[in-house]
């Protein structure tokens, strides 16, 4: 679970190779991640940002 | 009152996030349709479908999306989120077994992230291009070869993998991150498998095995020690293997997942046919069955059977033998499993003339059978062709550490 928070930024996908005969179970993928609401906050924290300058 | 595209994607990204990816699929679709003049908010909606689709195994719809996404980032000059989209398609493109098209990708992925020094982006990358080498490495040829022995187009791009692995390491140690740590290990420990560097596997599965434990990440300590037994297989160290496989049984047992616990009792029964403790074995082949007979799983259960006529003839008990083996025909039938039929019926063949021969009192059953060759194995007429078929597969597993009879 604690591995699942330090991979905030990517997501686990399950491997599919189960068999050993396949030549050895792999670690899950590491996909990119983009966010609507983190793009959002960021944008909020830039004009609040940008107003405390200004 | 009309939703916005916002509220219909952030619906989506929640969705996703607790994993009801159908869900959420459902809700940046309607985003889309819905529009947005906002092109960031729609990158990172194509991204987060191309994402959904990869998770629900749909990879042509992932690929569609995340090439969207490609498209888009480059079109405004966003190099991080091509930087990401390139990553993404990378994967995808793996899945799909487009190799080429994928290392050009994780190229793009990496470039970008050198150009605007991002340490972690650099590490994700060659991660990325370590994957696709050793996917591309294992589509090659991997069926019939054994590890360490395949075409040098193989080795070629284990090879590469193997040094993308070792390049992510020294980024990932660099900044201390414990979790990309044992992904890579984890690879890097399965690609040295294949490579048949079996003492260096170990060494990469005992640290992923040390990381797995730092995180309490009991999935992915169980993969380490199913990937540690079958390492220590090829070093010949059944004993050695047999313990880890045993915890590999546990963990399974505790994770509640029976496809893998059914995987471990298979490799156990294995590891002590090559011990030659057949009831053992055979106990574990037990195991094996009745779990894939659960699943309906047919193919596992053929295997299973195969496996247990093979261990009740080396044990002599031919009745069970031959139970097993018509079992193993009867599936291989069902599941058109031509290469295994031929091999059920042979070893149904050979269990016949033994069981006719203890049974018969008729000596002219002995003399119409002179031409097998009886008198070389004793009480075992034609074991040669048994015990061979019984170790096509372990001998493979242990080219020179194999002393059963052949």
């Amino acid at each position: 679970p604690q591995e699942h928070q330090e991979e905030a930024k990517s997501s686990a996908v399950a491997s599919s190779q189960i068999f050993h005969s396949d030549g050895g179970e792999m670690e899950p993928e590491t996909m990119e991640i983009k966010s609507v609401s983190e793009y959002f906050t960021k944008m909020h924290m830039g004009s609040v940002m940008s107003r405390q300058r200004g | 009152m009309e939703v916005s595209c916002l509220e219909l994607a952030l619906e989506g990204e929640r969705l996703c996030k607790v994993g009801d990816y159908r869900a959420g699929v459902s809700f940046f679709e309607a985003a889309i349709q819905v529009g947005t003049e906002d092109l960031q908010v729609l990158s990172a909606i194509y991204s987060q479908l191309g994402n959904a689709y990869f998770h629900l195994h749909d990879y042509t719809k992932a690929l569609e999306f995340h090439r969207h996404d490609l498209t888009l980032t480059r079109t405004i000059g966003d190099f991080l989120g091509e930087a990401k989209a390139s990553g993404n398609l990378g994967n995808t493109l793996k899945v799909l077994g487009r190799f080429d098209e994928a290392v050009v990708c994780c190229q793009r992925h990496l470039d970008i992230a050198r150009d605007i020094n991002d340490k972690v982006g650099q590490a994700r990358a060659l991660y990325n291009f370590g994957n696709v080498y050793h996917a591309k490495g294992k589509s090659i040829c991997w069926s019939g070869a054994e590890p360490g022995d395949f075409p040098e187009e193989v080795m070629m791009a284990l090879r590469k993998a193997a040094e993308y692995y070792e390049a992510n390491l020294v980024i990932v140690k660099e900044l201390g991150d414990r979790a990309a740590q044992g992904r890579t290990y984890g690879n890097l420990g399965n690609t040295h498998y294949l490579l048949g560097n079996f003492r260096k596997a170990v060494a990469s599965h005992e640290q992923r095995l040390l990381i797995a434990k730092e995180f309490g990440d009991r999935s992915a300590e169980r993969r380490a020690y199913c990937n540690l037994g079958n390492a220590y297989i090829f070093l010949g160290e059944f004993e050695v293997a047999a313990e880890h496989y045993k915890r590999t049984l546990q963990l399974a047992r505790q994770l509640k997942d029976r496809a893998v616990e059914a995987q471990a009792c298979y490799s156990l029964g294995n590891t002590y046919t090559l011990l030659q403790d057949y009831e053992r074995a055979i106990d574990y082949h037990l195991k094996h069955l009745i779990i894939a007979q659960d699943l309906n799983d047919r193919i596992g259960e053929g295997r299973a059977c195969w496996s247990l006529g093979n261990a009740y003839t080396a044990l002599g008990n031919h009745d069970q033998a031959m139970h097993f083996a018509e079992k193993h025909l009867e599936i291989c039938k069902e599941t058109g499993d031509r290469s295994g039929e031929l091999t059920a019926r042979m070893n149904v063949s050979d269990l016949q003339m033994v069981l006719g021969l203890s049974y018969s009192t008729n000596s002219s059953t002995l003399s119409e059978n002179k031409d097998v060759d009886y008198n070389m194995h004793g009480a075992r007429p034609r074991m040669s062709r048994r015990h061979s078929m019984e170790n096509l597969e372990l001998m493979k597993l242990t080219p020179d550490k194999m002393n059963v009879r052949t």
